[in-house]
């Protein structure tokens, strides 16, 4: 029929659509609504920064935390008004335990299980039941992996330097010491009497000793990075242990030419001759580690370091920084600028920076037969209601087995090999055979170098893998590499061999 | 004229009285009910939970705990509401019946939470009101007799439909009185203050935009649906829809610098855009409009730092959570905390350690407070409540006897709508956080007020049976007819 | 868990659940009258019956069903073609506004004319009103239910 007219009435369907579009809109907002509500709600309400959390820390009786031999490292006082303050069992804990103060907030393990310690975020079906009353909060005692007498020894051995040692189980990625120097008086925050001045003082400090080092820290490596390119090498297959290159035998004097920049060793042994990885690792050749880099290739690298944790927070109990190859400004593969900063990188002296708990894992995965393990504090959550056990976790494959015992043995002859033996004395321990690889980070200027040391140890049957630096302090073998022989034979005068 | 005898005018005046008799609204009546029965029983649940705190052990048979929080207040506000209802009855107008039973739930959910709220957010405000939930109240029930008397009073548009350019003047006037003379709050220029009284003009400016889209877009439609202004190659809209497209882009980011006001820009710009689609139903015009503005504001965001810094605490606010995020953050635990079925009402935590959780709650983040306390299950409620409405509108506009009540009736619809939307977006980090009000339940008499007159006049507009709208001039239609000649 | 939380939580519970009733009987209302329009919409407003058409088009006893405008005259473009010598290409518009009828005559050479009386410029119409438009009659009638 001719009933329709053309032009008209298309309002009603434009209102219609109008009508479509504002209820999807609102569906989204539903969305958003569940998100928040429902999906991300676990971490959000177990997050320090949750109003919840804070008030319930004001009120609640925080649970104890514990070390691995149930020695209590932080508990709960009452001051003259009756009001809860938590104190500490020494400084020597207080970067990994941090501190709770209700003026200035709260750090380390303190913050980062807040919601744990004030007895929330138990589990989902209690907090359900909390709701219907009874008594809501069941604080948790946390159990820490973490040796308190390991922990001490860690701290004197770093004196009054300043730097960092993380000792770990390679298995189980149980830390059992990670000492931060300087260190801080955590039981002076935390008490009100005396909180606001040491704070203040704290705050002001030049040594910035409220800074974890271990975890926050980013320092250039220098040749423990040689490690981390060793995998990369190895790992992608660019060269095998017995690969030699023509190009370091030929490198003269004056060392290897790459786009106009010389690299340089560090010493004159062995000077003209083609290395093997082992041989080059024993006496930490440079011109060796740049060509291996430069034949692996900035992508491999980069990816490898990634495998390793590099490039993004380290999953932990505690904040990390994220380590890095380089800074990723350039066009090469990688993000390297170009082959000069690929071979800087690859024995550590590029835009390369590491934490030092990334560079324990770095030891720890190659002791572990290539698997890294997640690091973890915590190892157990004990409640009225029960305990939770978090048990270890296996974070990835980084490199075959036999991959990493290449790196074993040249690790064990950059300690205990005749030529080694000079780069890194002092970090054998006795009677037992120990893997390692120390670090000269040059800083250029006129200061001293950071000192480095990376090991682990027995080697065919690894229990602990350390990392020490030293800011400042000179040679790697002088400094941290008998600071990780000693601290490694605590460890076994303490846990037996 | 001098037609005859049987053709006669078209009666250009109102019927007004002697028609008037009253008229049940029984469906309305039934939703009222409903309304106050989930009312008192939020109001025992809130009051229980106030008296119950201090002794844990409160006795679960003793009556006088599950009093409502304040029962004089919950009384005078029910009995508003059926009042309203009575009028309306009386007036016999057939006029919609679900808008003011979803808008006194609303109402109604505000107050409890204004009560629940810390009271000194406010000062005493007048009638002797004293803290957030009495002046609330005041508000509410001023809000309730706007929208019943436009609802039962406006029985003719002409006033609205022929001055629309001065309407429109009025509302530059406005605007620009609260460029040059609005005192800053908290960094937005959205508050005017004239003597005793002080007001936030963007509300009712939104009116008056609406009233003159309305208007423009109606006389200018029919002629204009599919003509196009070329430049070369380029096929643009026609110039009537470019001008006032450019202008309002203009007003838009006028705001967001002048006012720092980015939900008021985006408010309006998206109004004006919707209404665009419905007029000429054309998706491109839409588009090209929102590219402008998100563009338009790209530039502002790099040349003015407030905007960055707004943009960038939207994009991570936990970059920054005891800071510059602190509000958007704390707004996100509360949803998190409130889970799926809510804290309860009462039950809360809107103070820790002397301090307001959320600043603003009671007028930027009532949202988050309802999902604290009322959960997941309680904002989707409120969420459905504010669709609801908005379809409503739509529908009255839809159904609607014009152009011009169609688009206005459509237009106060997006208003309410839009302004709910960008505002819960922002509580959910949707969008970027701005200040423009929860209609109905935020805090604030300049927004209750005006959106109460935005209900009266949807309730105006939805009674078909009064005023027809003038015949088509012949004028236009020619030029309709003409169009399709070839 | 005592009593009084339990009540406590019946009651908010009873809340959240009272406050869904609410919705879904608003949500039924616009469903409901959303049906309701969607019915009248497809319906016809009125119907225009042809009582005489000496040319044949259109066909005498045919009864278009009117839409809210209707344009009848001799060009193809109307909605209604009158293919009369008297009436001019664009003749009248038809329009239903709010509940009445109205008629325009649009300068056509001949005239419209309702009930026999010339309409000058905009008239009213009521059902069963006739209209002429040249030598074509039309009768207004209510729409079919």
């Amino acid at each position: 029929m001719l009933s329709t007219t053309r032009t008209r009435r298309p309002i009603g369907i434009t209102i219609t659509h109008i009508a479509l579009a504002i209820a999807i809109g609102f569906g989204a907002l539903a969305g958003a609504a569940g998100y928040w509500g429902v999906v991300v709600a676990p971490e959000l309400t177990r997050s320090p920064n949750d109003a919840a959390v804070i008030a319930a820390s004001r009120t609640v009786e925080r649970g104890e935390i514990l070390d691995r031999n149930g020695r209590v490292l932080a508990r709960n006082e009452r001051d003259e008004n009756g009001e809860l303050y938590r104190s500490y069992a020494n400084q020597a804990v207080s970067q990994v335990v941090g501190y709770y103060s209700r003026r200035f907030g709260s750090a380390g393990l303190e913050r980062a299980y807040s919601a744990e310690l004030a007895g929330l975020a138990t589990d989902p079906l209690a907090d359900a039941l909390r709701k219907f009353g009874g008594n809501p909060y069941d604080p948790q005692d946390l159990r820490l992996s973490l040796d308190y007498g390991l922990q001490r020894a860690a701290i004197r051995a770093l004196g009054d330097q300043k730097g960092a040692v993380v000792m770990l189980d390679p298995t189980t990625g149980e830390v059992l010491a990670m000492a931060s120097n300087p260190t801080y008086d955590a039981s002076a925050i935390a008490d009100p009497r005396t909180a606001e001045k040491t704070f203040a003082a704290l705050q002001d400090d030049p040594d910035n000793p409220l800074l974890p080092r271990a975890t926050l820290g980013r320092y250039v490596p220098g040749s423990v990075f040689k490690i981390v390119t060793a995998i990369a090498a190895l790992g992608s297959g660019a060269i095998t242990p017995e690969t030699t290159f023509r190009e370091q035998a030929e490198a003269g004097d004056d060392g290897l030419l790459v786009n106009g920049f010389r690299i340089r060793e560090g010493h004159s042994l062995r000077r003209g001759q083609a290395l093997t990885l082992p041989q080059a690792t024993e006496i930490s050749s440079n011109i060796f580690y740049a060509l291996a880099g430069l034949e692996t290739g900035g992508a491999n690298l980069v990816d490898f370091a990634g495998r390793l944790g590099f490039g993004a927070p380290l999953p932990f109990d505690l904040p990390t920084a994220a380590s890095q190859v380089t800074n990723g400004r350039g066009e090469d593969p990688g993000g390297f600028v170009d082959d000069v900063e690929l071979a800087n990188a690859a024995y550590g002296q590029g835009e390369t920076f590491v934490t030092p708990l990334q560079m324990a894992l770095v030891a720890s995965t190659v002791a572990n037969d290539g698997v890294l393990m997640k690091p973890r504090l915590v190892t157990a959550l004990e409640g009225k209601r029960g305990t939770r056990e978090l048990g270890p976790e296996e974070l990835r494959r980084v490199i075959s087995a036999d991959d990493a015992q290449a790196i074993q043995g040249a690790m064990r002859r950059a300690v205990e090999g005749d030529l080694g033996r000079q780069f890194t004395s002092g970090a054998k321990v006795p009677g037992v055979s120990t893997a390692g690889k120390s670090g000269t980070a040059e800083l250029g200027g006129s200061g001293e170098p950071h000192s480095w040391f990376i090991g682990f140890a027995p080697v065919n049957q690894p229990r602990i893998a350390i990392a020490v630096l030293v800011e400042r302090a000179g040679r790697g073998g002088a400094v941290a590499a008998p600071i990780g022989g000693n601290l490694m034979a605590r460890y076994f005068e303490e846990f037996g061999q | 004229m001098t037609a005859s005898a049987r053709s006669r005018p078209a009666p250009a005046l109102p019927r007004i009285l002697g028609q008037i008799r009253p008229r049940p609204r029984w469906l309305e009546l039934r939703l009222l009910v409903l309304v106050a029965i989930v009312l008192v029983v939020g109001s025992a649940s809130l009051g229980a939970t106030v008296r119950g705190r201090p002794d844990a052990g409160a006795d679960l048979f003793d009556p006088s705990v599950w009093l409502p929080l304040d029962v004089t207040a919950l009384a005078i506000y029910l009995g508003a509401l059926f009042a309203a209802h009575a009028a309306q009855v009386l007036a016999g107008r057939r006029t919609d019946q679900v808008l003011l039973p979803a808008v006194g739930m609303l109402g109604g959910i505000s107050l409890l939470l204004m009560q629940r709220l810390p009271q000194d957010l406010v000062g005493s405000g007048f009638f002797g009101a004293e803290g957030l939930g009495q002046v609330q109240l005041v508000w509410l029930l001023l809000s309730v007799a706007v929208a019943t008397t436009v609802g039962i009073v406006v029985r003719s548009d002409s006033w609205l439909r022929q001055y629309k350019y001065t309407w429109a003047a009025a509302g530059i006037a406005l605007l620009l009185l609260t460029f040059v003379f609005g005192s800053d709050v908290g960094g937005q220029r959205l508050t005017l203050v004239i003597g005793p009284f002080s007001g936030q003009p963007s509300e009712l400016l939104k009116v008056i935009l609406v009233i003159f889209l309305a208007g423009y877009l109606s006389e200018n439609r029919a002629l204009l649906v599919e003509q196009d202004t070329r430049l070369g190659p380029i096929r643009l809209p026609p110039i009537p829809y470019l001008v006032p497209m450019a202008a309002m882009w203009a007003i838009a980011l006028g705001i967001v610098v002048v006012q720092r006001d980015l939900g008021a820009a985006l408010l309006f710009f998206g109004v004006f855009l919707l209404l665009l689609y419905a007029a000429t139903a054309r998706i491109s015009l839409v588009i090209g409009g929102l590219i402008a503005f998100f563009l338009g504001s790209a530039v502002l965001a790099t040349l003015f730092e407030h905007i960055g810094t707004r943009i960038a605490i939207w994009l991570d606010p936990f970059a920054d959570p005891l800071g510059a995020g602190y509000q958007v953050v704390q707004s996100l635990h509360a949803f998190a905390r409130g889970g799926l079925l809510g804290m309860g009402l009462g039950n809360g935590l809107p103070m820790i350690g002397g301090r307001v959780t959320i600043p603003e709650v009671h007028t930027d983040f009532p949202l988050a407070a309802l999902g604290e306390e009322l959960g997941l299950i309680g904002v989707l409620g409120v969420l459905g409540i504010y669709l609801v409405i908005i379809e409503r509108g739509l529908r009255i506009g839809a159904a609607a006897a014009d152009d011009f009540r169609s688009l206005l009736a459509t237009g106060l619809a997006l208003v309410v709508g839009i302004q709910a939307f960008i505002i819960a977006a922002g509580n959910l980090k949707v969008l970027p956080l701005t200040g423009v009000t929860l209609p109905f339940i935020s805090y604030g008499g300049s927004s209750l007020l005006v959106n109460g007159l935005v209900i009266g006049l949807l309730l105006a507009l939805s009674d078909k049976g009064v005023e027809p709208p003038p015949p088509p001039r012949k004028r236009r239609l020619d030029r309709i007819l003409r169009r399709g000649a070839p | 868990m005592d009593g009084f939380l339990i009540g406590l939580w019946v009651v908010r519970l009873l809340f959240l659940g009272l406050l869904y009733l609410f919705l879904f009987q608003i949500v039924r209302a616009l469903v409901r009258d959303l049906r309701a329009a969607t019915q009248s919409a497809t319906a016809e407003l009125g119907r225009l019956h042809v009582l005489a058409s000496p040319s044949g088009d259109p066909p005498v006893g045919v009864a278009f069903s009117l839409d809210a405008i209707t344009s009848l005259g001799r060009d193809v473009n109307n909605s209604i073609v009158i293919d009369d010598a008297f009436a001019s290409t664009e003749h009248a518009v038809l329009t239903f506004r709010g509940r009445d009828w109205y008629v325009e005559d649009l300068d056509s050479t001949n005239g419209t004319y309702v009930n026999g009386n010339r309409v000058e410029g905009v008239a009213a119409l009521g059902y069963g009103d006739e209209l002429q438009i040249g030598q074509v009659r039309l009768r207004l009638e209510r729409a079919r239910r």
